[in-house]
């Protein structure tokens, strides 16, 4: 893809971990002789992203999510392959690059604790050669969109964390970034602020025409947002497609839950019985099955209501893991 | 030519930013600094009265000279200090606070972030040397100094701050490959750097190795400028012999600190230190 944002080629990352044994032995040998071991964070990865697309890109914890994140922000040297960014190989700090881009991430802060977020916009503008004209309005969009202009002058470190959460937001969107690095923007917050930060991207990318990507443990971040998904595990990609066929490849049922007249009627000939609340019953049934279970379930039985649904995301993802872990 | 210009006033613009934001994060803990302050001072008069024992204790002296030698000593030593903080700052409070990864993200030249914090280290230490001194010579002790010429000697101080900063820089660079303990090796440096250049005796009483890197000290040449002003009266004329070698190490040490913290970015980068503790 010629025209891609993000082009990633074959990039790998490998770190030199030190370890050793417990006891004072070990210890006092590590002394002479340190034991490193290689691991690979991220092994030889590989994905384009287009202008505009808003990409979910998941993995459980230490699947190589952030430090992707970080090659592409220039933050790490990457060991081989190749990580591109509009253009721009990150690692060389081009200040044309370092002007469109911004790295969120939901569990460090780029505006200092113990003064107002005011003061560290301004310090953004200076760095980021921001006109002061197009800092204040966009800081003032900003600050309108998120709702935080009675946060802003106070001292950072005496907001709760969704308010930090949404001032850091507005901090790295003062310049207008055209490319989001978003690392669990949402770690931490409640339903209501998740729900807010998720609007509020959605609105960004639309207003903005930016490109997105998103590493979420919330899969509701990723429904909402994400049309694409890469699944990332022990630094490999494990699934690169749009997120409705994540299911279809990894898992090979559909939940059917149907209302009966007597929900004490025995279904297990239809299909595994999952889960069971008075008369709503539960089942999970081979994908292909589902059209004739179904079916078989309206002629056979006395059925008030029916719903057929792929399965809920979260499992799929834990399929998918789980299935990569046993291989 | 233009795009040159509009590039370095953009730099300038952003240097002056971390001047900024050191203001602010000065101003907000300004009592804190005052506490450290009182420390300081208490520091430097028990060094000072080192000069009353020794009369006291029957030594044959001229007590308000040495004394005023003790002081000069004590002041840089308190000066040199708020440099290489404010310089190991740069990382080591940024990973403290967990700004680090975007500090080092921001779109400006590592030239003028170092910059932007050694212009304001200079500014501010240079005040609070200023305050030292006073508060000790004039304040607690009535130190008489018929002779003193205070402008060339604050020039001195100055003139040295631009070698103290590239060896800030230099030192800067360990809490970034070390973010366990790289800081305190900063207080190491600082106290290395003193001791051979003499900074409560004449160089001319260590060790002959030491008087040999006393030379290519910076310290050496600012504690006799200070102390040449300040006791003898020398003015700015005089003193070319101290001037000179603190301009040609310090057009040295700024692109070596610069280089070294640069080398040490990329290490970090490439084993993945740049992030926060704590």
């Amino acid at each position: 893809m010629n025209d891609a944002v993000v082009h990633v080629a074959e990039l790998r990352k490998t770190f030199d971990v030190p370890e050793r044994e417990a006891g004072l032995k070990a210890a006092t040998k590590g002394l002479v002789r340190r034991k490193t071991k290689e691991v690979r964070a991220v092994d030889g990865i590989s994905f384009d992203i287009a202008p505009g697309e808003i990409v979910g890109f998941l993995g459980p914890n230490g699947a190589g999510k952030t430090t992707t994140l970080k090659m592409l922000s220039g933050l790490l040297y990457v060991s081989s392959g190749d990580a591109q960014v509009l253009g721009h190989v990150p690692s060389k700090r081009e200040r044309d690059f370092l002007r469109r881009i911004a790295l969120v991430m939901g569990n460090r802060n780029q505006l200092q604790w113990d003064l107002p977020a005011l003061d560290s916009f301004e310090l953004n503008r200076s760095i980021y050669r921001i006109p002061r004209e197009h800092f204040l309005r966009n800081r003032d969009e900003l600050v309108e969109l998120l709702e935080v202009g009675d946060l802003v002058k106070k001292p950072v470190r005496q907001l709760s964390l969704g308010e930090r959460m949404k001032v850091e937001i507005v901090g790295s969107l003062l310049h207008q970034p055209q490319v989001l690095f978003l690392d669990e923007p949402t770690i931490g917050l409640d339903v209501t602020m998740q729900k807010r930060i998720r609007e509020f991207v959605a609105e960004y990318r639309q207003r903005h025409g930016a490109t997105v990507m998103l590493t979420s443990h919330y899969m509701a971040d990723v429904e909402a947002l994400c049309e694409r998904v890469i699944v990332i595990h022990h630094g490999k990609i494990l699934f690169d497609g749009k997120l409705g066929a994540l299911s279809n490849t990894f898992a090979a049922w559909k939940t059917i839950t149907a209302a009966m007249e007597n929900g004490a009627s025995d279904l297990s000939s239809y299909g595994e019985v999952i889960h069971r609340d008075g008369d709503l019953v539960t089942l999970r049934v081979p994908k292909a099955d589902t059209a004739r279970v179904t079916a078989r379930l309206l002629a056979e039985q006395a059925v008030l209501d029916l719903n057929v649904e792929d399965p809920p995301i979260e499992d799929v993802i834990e399929l998918v893991f789980a299935q990569e872990n046993r291989s | 030519m233009r795009a040159l210009v509009s590039t370095m006033r953009a730099e300038l613009v952003g240097a002056g930013g971390v001047v900024e934001r050191n203001y602010y994060l000065t101003k907000r803990y300004i009592w804190w600094d005052v506490a450290w302050f009182l420390w300081t001072v208490a520091n430097t008069l028990t060094i000072v009265f080192i000069a009353k024992g020794i009369e006291a204790s029957g030594g044959n002296l001229d007590v308000n000279r040495t004394m005023t030698t003790l002081l000069i000593g004590a002041v840089v030593w308190a000066y040199l200090g708020i440099l290489f903080e404010f310089l190991m700052e740069t990382v080591a409070w940024e990973r403290w606070e967990g700004t680090i990864e975007y500090t080092f993200m921001a779109p400006l030249s590592r030239a003028m972030h170092l910059a932007g914090q050694g212009v304001f280290a200079i500014a501010y230490g240079l005040l609070r040397a200023t305050f030292l001194f006073c508060v000790c010579a004039f304040l607690f002790f009535d130190l008489t100094m018929p002779n003193a010429q205070f402008f060339p000697a604050f020039v001195v101080l100055l003139v040295s701050s631009v070698s103290f900063i590239g060896i800030g820089m230099m030192m800067s660079v360990l809490p970034l490959i070390s973010p366990e303990k790289g800081t305190q090796l900063g207080f190491v440096a600082q106290g290395t750097l003193l001791v051979v250049s003499g900074v409560y005796y004449p160089v001319e009483v260590l060790p002959q190795w030491m008087q040999w890197i006393a030379t290519i000290s910076p310290a050496t040449y600012a504690l006799d400028g200070i102390r040449e002003a300040i006791l003898e009266g020398q003015g700015l004329t005089a003193m070319w012999d101290e001037l000179l070698p603190l301009m040609i190490i310090g057009v040295v040490s700024i692109p070596l600190g610069l280089w070294v913290f640069s080398r040490g970015e990329q290490y970090a980068k490439k084993h993945g230190k740049l992030k926060r503790s704590g």
